[in-house]
């Protein structure tokens, strides 16, 4: 058992519109939804063993909003 | 191991037209190869005008697609800088998997690595080691097998040979899980006895016929030579796994494969004794690595070239439907995400399992020990543990 850390990625992904990768532009927007992001994991966690579809479909469209927001998609 | 995030979005963003001419070119090649296994699995045995292309006694279980496979770690390489950057998990695996060679005390003419992905157990047989010269010196030619040449030739002998070494690096473009089935007699490379020892460091997870490779490995080893492994196996992951399950369920109501089966410990032993190993050694270590966040892990994995390849994967929809990734991250906090973090937004980072299984076997030969016959035990072992001992 032991811990380790990946080293900084050398290159940090430049923020000038169309260079950047969609899924580095997915990733920055869901990681400023983190409120609604743990909101949709505590509901699927919640009862993880009964889980079907769109369980927390709820949950979902609005950290869904909240992404394509951050993307700058209406 | 995983995950392909999003080949629609990659696909997109290659940069440079020849490599898109080329990956169109590979993905089709892929797509033959493909149809033409279909075929031969599906073909009734003895039905005429079907082409049967598994020769060389593998078995017509495919779960992986080496094809797909071969691509992915090509394209990982390409990308120079990024595919250095993620080095330190095979680097740290198979550092520790030469603390292991330290062990056995011998010196080795002709080695074998198989699976070498970048040359990480080369470079590693050259790290200084406390009070002991780098292993290197105890070893005369290394002959590197693996599947993608582009990852195989991606740094030059001087990254990974210091100057002074005097081992002679080969390094072999080809298939790890057919180049062994087979003697030169039969369209094969090696000669049966030919390796001194056989060393295969992270690469195994992704061969379809174990049964096969492992056999093969025993057939190039010399007599009494070890063959040394390091694999990823079992709980490799499962944090993904479990996470990409419930998002599936939730999101497109069932599961898709992602994170790739695995094979436990006690196949493991089970395996290498079916393939005729002796004095089987094995053993587990868990390296859990810290993540910023989900797809921080995902495109770790990517550029290490472990994107999924098992051919049941979901193809349409790219790989990871987009619902499923923006759900992930919020399911992996909340069910792995460490006390510390809270579970909460602001939380850093996520852990992520690699579980190595470490094995070391030998190959039968004269002079080595051998278990004692049953019945032959003169000492009782009631009397050495005593009445409830060891129980």
């Amino acid at each position: 058992m032991c811990k380790l850390t990946p080293p900084p990625p050398t290159s940090i992904p430049q923020m000038t519109g169309s260079k950047i990768r969609p899924v580095d532009r997915l990733a920055q927007a869901v990681a400023k939804c983190g409120v609604e992001s743990t909101a949709y994991g505590k509901c699927i966690v919640k009862d993880f063993n009964n889980v079907y579809k769109d369980k927390c479909l709820a949950e979902f469209q609005i950290l869904q909003t909240c992404v394509m927001k951050h993307m700058g998609k209406k | 191991m995983v995950l392909r995030a999003g080949l629609r979005f990659q696909a997109r963003h290659r940069p440079v037209q020849g490599a898109r001419q080329q990956l169109a070119i590979g993905k089709f090649r892929c797509f033959q190869h493909r149809r033409s296994l279909a075929v031969a699995t599906n073909a009734a045995p003895g039905s005429s005008n079907t082409p049967n292309i598994r020769t060389g006694g593998a078995g017509s279980l495919q779960i992986f697609d080496r094809c797909v496979k071969r691509l992915q770690r090509d394209r990982a390489a390409a990308n120079f800088e990024e595919s250095r950057n993620v080095d330190y998990l095979r680097d740290e695996v198979a550092n520790r998997l030469v603390e292991r060679l330290y062990d056995i005390n011998r010196s080795y003419e002709n080695v074998l690595d198989l699976g070498a992905g970048a040359c990480h157990l080369a470079r590693a047989l050259h790290r200084p080691h406390p009070g002991l010269a780098p292993f290197a010196s105890r070893i005369k030619h290394l002959t590197s097998a693996e599947l993608s040449s582009k990852l195989l030739n991606r740094d030059p002998e001087s990254y990974i040979i210091p100057s002074d070494s005097h081992m002679k690096l080969t390094r072999l473009a080809q298939d790890e899980e057919t180049i062994l089935l087979a003697p030169p007699s039969h369209g094969g490379l090696f000669e049966s006895n030919t390796f001194d020892a056989v060393i295969s460091c992270g690469s195994l997870h992704w061969i379809n016929d174990l049964p096969s490779v492992l056999s093969g490995i025993n057939r190039v080893l010399k007599p009494d030579s070890p063959f040394l492994c390091a694999m990823f196996g079992g709980d490799t992951l499962y944090e993904l796994r479990t996470s990409l399950q419930l998002a599936g369920m939730d999101r497109l109501g069932g599961v898709s494969p992602h994170v790739s089966p695995l094979a436990d410990v006690r196949d493991m032993g089970g395996l290498l004794q079916r393939a005729g190993y002796k004095l089987i050694t094995i053993d587990i270590d868990d390296i859990i690595v810290d993540y910023e966040d989900v797809f921080a892990l995902v495109k770790d994995l990517q550029a290490m070239g472990e994107a999924n390849a098992v051919l049941g994967r979901r193809k349409s929809l790219a790989g990871l439907s987009k619902d499923v990734l923006i759900g992930l991250e919020g399911i992996y906090k909340e069910l792995h995400g460490r006390a510390e973090d809270g579970g909460s937004g602001g939380g850093t980072g996520i852990p992520a399992t690699f579980r190595i299984i470490y094995m070391i076997g030998w190959k039968e030969g004269s002079g080595q020990q051998q278990p004692l016959k049953r019945g032959t035990g003169e000492v009782n072992l009631k009397d050495i543990l005593g009445e409830q001992g060891g129980l």
